[in-house]
């Protein structure tokens, strides 16, 4: 990751500024676990899982495993980009993710596929400009901006689907997409790897993905050097949007349904991806490389913990717990980087 | 009853002060929105008016969260997990055979709440967004624990039918607590030098600090607040409603963000008024009621106040004014580019 350093030259550059300038000959302890630890816990976990879990390792297990992690995991890829620009995250991806499942049904069942396709762009479009106006050019909260976006397009959904679950035909190709697989990997976890790969690498190799994480780390200064910042956070929210509709297709595709309830969640879920990866809620630092694993992570604690009987509730708690502890541990790492 | 300091400035003709006390308030949007609102109903639906009962207690009801919700948004701080605060000391009030028990254990656990919250934002460091949102998830599972996942029926449900029944005229038991959460809070923050530090802290951190405001302690005392509040909004729902909804709340979230957002409190902290929130409160309220009778599904409701929201944060002055700037340099950045020799 050659573009990483430069971050971390503007990072001291400004601490430079600051005239504060600490040239960090070894890290602390604290530090190298914010930095390293998911690779190393997401390898305990999965190994734990192996030799202490009934029925984890079993063939269909895993293939379930994929199944729940793709769309989460592509969701969670895309929102990587409003995470680094320093956005906090986006809410409306439950909104999204429901919005283009019920398009990519209900409007296949009568004009078609492509038409269907198109459609769900178009909504998605709507969703990544609006916040991406609100949040970049208004200058809103994003968390606000998205609470009041998630709310208004599932209250359109209702409204036009009645709330009524649409049903796909039985043969067809978001069937044949839907059951497909690859071995024990079903086709929605290839479009995961796809996603990260692309998504990558717009992230680590382009000019809009150095924009993007430069934006996190130093609002004013990106746009001081004669950036359109507004333009990138646009982008950012454009991409999420984008990452979020291939989500909903993937996940109508599963079950070859679509309902406006389908996606709850999932906003969540992300988060607690991103966050457990390793990108940081202060922005600009973390890559879409993280969120994979962050995701293989949640995933098979979720897993773990529904073979284990264990309730919805504390699932919920765990993982609401798990994105606190992650975020404090990335907050004091920060503390100790600063001393 | 000015609400943010303004130093230095006298002007002593009278339309000279009024000038300076309008400049100064925040509850422009706020009135415009219970403006048209009020006026929309008033030709389409008089009946909202009438039964007032029914709008005054929907009022209280986004009002009560709301009213929390500005004393953590006066200093910069946004606390998301009011929802789940509501949902889970509902929960606990159900739960605990003894009412009078009951109902203490449901206001310490919300003030528990908002220690933990601002343990993780004024200790640890962690943005309140995602301090708080990390809280909202994890005290909707615990809601759901506690609950099994389905709704729990109170014990003593004589009491809570009679808590329904109002008092006086049309003020039942919860419109009037939300008055006198709504008067204690705005003394509080205007008369007690502890509130009024909240102005500071939500305008310049640092410069509390220099001044010599125990910032941290201020943070929690914020938090437990809006805590507080939440689990006495919680409380009321349950007994009136004699059973406790573990997903309860998150439709609260979104009206109660719109009205102390709309009612001209500044996200970014230091300035806002109680009063505003109010106004706000008022204006959802209505609002609310009004769709309610003209027979408006919920999720449409929903599509209202979300677009309220999200007009609300986004014409907030102080972002307006970032707009304006930015909007300006564009310009002159295009001018510039224009000038031969200063490109490439």
């Amino acid at each position: 990751m050659a573009k990483e350093t430069l971050t971390e030259a503007i990072t001291l550059a400004e601490s430079d500024a600051a005239g504060l300038a600490p040239v960090k000959s070894r890290t602390s302890p604290l530090e190298w676990v914010a930095e390293n630890g998911i690779f190393v816990f997401t390898a305990l976990l999965i190994l734990a899982s192996v030799v202490f879990v009934d029925g984890f390792a079993s063939l269909v297990n895993i293939t379930d495993v994929f199944h729940r992690a793709a769309p989460i995991g592509i969701v969670a890829v895309g929102m990587t980009f409003v995470v680094i620009s320093g956005n906090y995250l986006d809410l409306s991806v439950v909104a999204q993710v429901a919005t283009s499942a019920v398009i990519l049904i209900a409007v296949s069942n009568e004009y078609g596929l492509p038409l269907a396709m198109l459609a769900a762009l178009l909504a998605a479009a709507t969703f990544g400009i609006v916040n991406g106006v609100a949040v970049g050019y208004f200058k809103a909260n994003a968390v606000i901006v998205t609470l009041a976006t998630t709310y208004i397009g599932l209250g359109l959904l209702r409204y036009f689907s009645g709330g009524s679950i649409f049903f796909g035909p039985q043969d067809g190709i978001i069937r044949e997409f839907g059951l497909g697989k690859l071995g024990p990997v079903p086709y929605s976890a290839i479009v995961l790897l796809i996603m990260t790969i692309v998504l990558g690498f717009v992230l680590s190799r382009t000019n809009f993905g150095f924009l993007v994480r430069s934006f996190g780390v130093n609002e004013r200064a990106t746009r001081l050097s004669g950036t359109n910042t507004a333009a990138v956070v646009i982008g950012a929210f454009l991409v999420t949007a984008v990452a979020a509709m291939v989500a909903g297709w993937v996940l109508a595709a599963f079950s070859n349904t679509a309902v406006s309830a389908m996606s709850q969640g999932y906003d969540f879920r992300a988060l607690a991806a991103i966050i457990v990866g390793g990108t940081s809620v202060f922005g600009g630092k973390g890559s879409v490389l993280r969120t994979l694993v962050g995701v293989i992570f949640v995933s098979v604690l979720t897993n773990v913990l529904v073979l284990s009987g264990i309730s919805f509730g504390y699932q919920q708690m765990a993982l609401g717990a798990l994105i606190v502890a992650a975020v404090t541990v990335d907050a004091l790492s920060r503390k100790a980087a600063k001393r | 009853m000015s609400q943010t300091m303004q130093i230095g400035e006298r002007e002593t003709s009278l339309l000279g002060r009024l000038r300076l006390t309008i400049a100064r308030r925040t509850e422009g949007r706020g009135i415009v929105l219970l403006v048209a609102v009020l006026a929309v109903v008033a030709f389409t639906e008089p009946l909202v008016f009438t039964s007032y009962q029914v709008s005054l207690g929907r009022i209280a009801l986004i009002g009560l969260v709301a009213l929390g919700l500005t004393a953590v948004i006066l200093m910069g701080e946004l606390d998301l997990s009011v929802a789940s605060t509501l949902a889970v000391s509902g929960v606990v009030v159900a739960l605990i055979p003894d009412i009078r028990l009951g109902i203490l254990a449901a206001l310490v656990v919300g003030i528990l709440i908002g220690v933990v919250n601002a343990f993780f934002v004024a200790i640890v460091g962690i943005n309140s967004f995602i301090a708080t949102l990390g809280m909202l998830f994890a005290l909707r599972g615990l809601a759901f624990v506690l609950s099994d996942e389905a709704p729990v029926k109170i014990t003593d449900v004589d009491a809570g039918i009679a808590f329904g029944q109002p008092l006086i005229g049309p003020i039942t038991p919860r419109v009037l607590i939300f008055i006198l959460a709504f008067i204690a809070i705005q003394v509080f923050v205007s008369r007690v030098k502890a509130g009024r530090e909240f102005f500071a802290v939500g305008g310049n951190r640092q410069a509390a600090y220099d001044a010599g405001i125990p910032v941290k302690r201020r943070i929690f005392t914020g938090f437990m607040i809006s805590g507080f509040v939440a689990a006495l909004a919680g409380v009321i729902n349950t007994l009136e409603r004699t059973a406790a909804d573990p997903t309860a709340g998150s439709t609260v979230l979104l009206a109660s963000f719109a009205a102390a957002i709309i009612g001209g409190n500044y996200l970014k902290g230091g300035r806002g008024s109680i009063v505003g929130t109010l106004i706000g409160a008022t204006a959802l309220g209505v609002l609310q009621v009004a769709l309610t009778l003209s027979g408006v599904q919920v999720p449409v409701q929903q599509i209202f106040i979300g677009a309220i929201l999200l007009l609300a944060v986004t014409t907030d002055p102080a972002n307006l004014r970032a707009v304006l700037g930015s909007v300006r340099s564009l310009r002159l950045g295009r001018s510039k580019a224009q000038t031969p020799g200063s490109g490439s």
